[in-house]
């Protein structure tokens, strides 16, 4: 089994990376260049070297392309690479905008498209998308990031709906606030300390602490596995009870 | 995390799924159906407080503090809201959000004294999006979901996670061969085109037990993308 994890070099991507590893996938680790952090992840999990710029289309095809002669065609995709930034509203720069919402929902249109013609041949496949918590309530100076992950949740349900008569089976996972690298990026945005955004985030979450990258990817394997396929078009939130994107 | 689970309704459909796969991840399983089972499944009538409580107490003092609770004991029946009589509508409401607290209430005390433990409730998809000529039913398993999500927020301090599972049509033994839920008809309306499989929604639960220790108030629904 073949199993693509975009930006896998870091944080809940790495996890998920590790996570498919030792369920015995062949894990084709994506970043969005080959450098030292892409070959220590590919050594770590024994996987395939899989750089591109998931933004860039040409770049995401030629990698399937690639995948498809030097290991086979994919049979998981985890779409995870994300970017994201935050400032007030009024004050965001439309070219960091659309960076935004090119990385997360536009990547992962593409990606789709060039992973699933091969999945319908065959008549399975599995794809699983990371959206965020945020993407189900909103964030305030966030509203690139969250506008971009509920297009994602959006895109999961529609491709659910589209794909699963022909074997393709599209979930999502929501994570609440995780302990990964983008804590420091977040910290920095709000002049603060790392550990006073971890105290912040955790004391608004009824489980009293945030994610680990870990929990999610134990959600992804799931939704992964190819013995279930009656969850289709779903998203689990991995957030700790956080109770305000109930609906 | 593995240790001992309790499963509700143990002895067939999702219950008896759910407790297979439990076993072979390596949880110590015991039951609570109507019915006599095995060596570890305990009778009682989940609608019985009294008699869930005395239950919970033998399966602690036999086989050990329970570790997980899985509430799968139900009952299905499709009947227009105006033939419903009061006993059908006490009964659904009695098995299913009773069946849910009173387990819960006999778990719980224990698993937040030791900051351990997961209670997973099988709802239901007509719980959340409702569903036609099963107003009992559908009433009884959304209840189900505000009770678990209720139970979540307030049992989350203590390292307690409580989740529940929201099947859709199910291939067990509640859907006769004539149900219109088997319907080649109504199959092909579902973008999976099939039933879900009782080990589908056990794998499912078993994630939720052993595996989930960041989802809380969180339902997973395995519905063949009939409530997407």
């Amino acid at each position: 089994m073949v199993a693509l994890v975009t930006g896998a070099t870091q944080g809940i991507g790495l996890a998920i990376a590790r996570r498919l590893a030792a369920g015995g996938a062949r894990v084709a680790v994506n970043g969005p260049v080959r450098d030292a952090a892409l070959d220590a992840a590919v050594a770590e999990v024994g996987g395939i070297a899989a750089p591109a710029d998931v933004a860039d289309r040409d770049q995401v095809f030629a990698l399937v392309d690639r995948l498809r002669t030097e290991a086979g065609p994919v049979d998981v995709l985890v779409a995870n690479a994300a970017y994201m930034t935050m400032a007030p509203f009024l004050e965001h720069d439309p070219a960091d905008w659309w960076r935004v919402v090119d990385t997360n929902l536009t990547g992962t249109f593409q990606l789709v498209q060039a992973v699933v013609p091969d999945m319908l041949r065959r008549g399975s496949g599995r794809i699983v998308i990371i959206a965020s918590e945020w993407g189900v309530t909103g964030w305030p100076n966030a509203t690139a990031y969250a506008a971009s992950k509920a297009g994602l949740i959006s895109l999961t349900k529609s491709l659910g709906r589209e794909l699963a008569p022909g074997g393709v089976v599209v979930n999502a996972v929501a994570p609440g606030v995780t302990d990964t690298p983008q804590l420091a990026v977040d910290a920095a945005d709000a002049g603060t300390s790392v550990e006073e955004i971890h105290r912040r985030y955790a004391a608004e979450i009824p489980a009293g602490r945030i994610g680990r990258p870990e929990e999610i990817a134990a959600a992804v394997a799931l939704l992964a596995d190819p013995s279930i396929g009656a969850l289709v078009g779903q998203v689990i939130q991995v957030n700790g009870g956080s109770t305000r994107c109930r609906a | 995390m593995t240790g001992v689970a309790l499963v509700t309704g143990a002895g067939s459909g999702i219950g008896a799924a759910v407790a297979r796969r439990l076993e072979s991840d390596g949880w110590t399983v015991a039951g609570i159906d109507r019915r006599p089972g095995g060596d570890r499944c305990f009778v009682a009538d989940v609608a019985d407080a009294e008699a869930v409580t005395a239950a919970v107490a033998r399966v602690e003092r036999t086989v050990g503090p329970v570790d997980a609770l899985v509430t799968a004991a139900g009952h299905y029946a499709i009947t227009p809201l105006t033939e419903i009589t009061a006993a059908d509508w006490h009964a659904m409401l009695r098995v299913h959000l009773g069946g849910l607290a009173n387990a819960a209430r006999a778990v719980l005390p224990g698993m937040v004294e030791r900051r351990r433990g997961r209670v997973i409730a099988v709802a239901s998809e007509l719980g959340l999006a409702g569903g036609d000529q099963e107003a009992h039913y559908a009433a009884a398993k959304g209840a189900i979901v505000g009770l678990v999500r209720s139970l979540a927020v307030e049992a989350a301090p203590y390292g307690v996670g409580v989740n529940a599972v929201a099947p859709g049509p199910t291939d067990t033994p509640l859907l006769p061969a004539d149900s219109p839920w088997r319907d080649p008809a109504y199959l092909a309306t579902l973008p999976a085109r099939r039933l879900a499989t009782p080990e589908e929604v056990a794998r499912c639960v078993t994630f939720l037990a052993g595996e989930a220790d960041f989802c809380t108030g969180e339902v997973i629904s395995p519905n063949s993308g009939a409530v997407i």
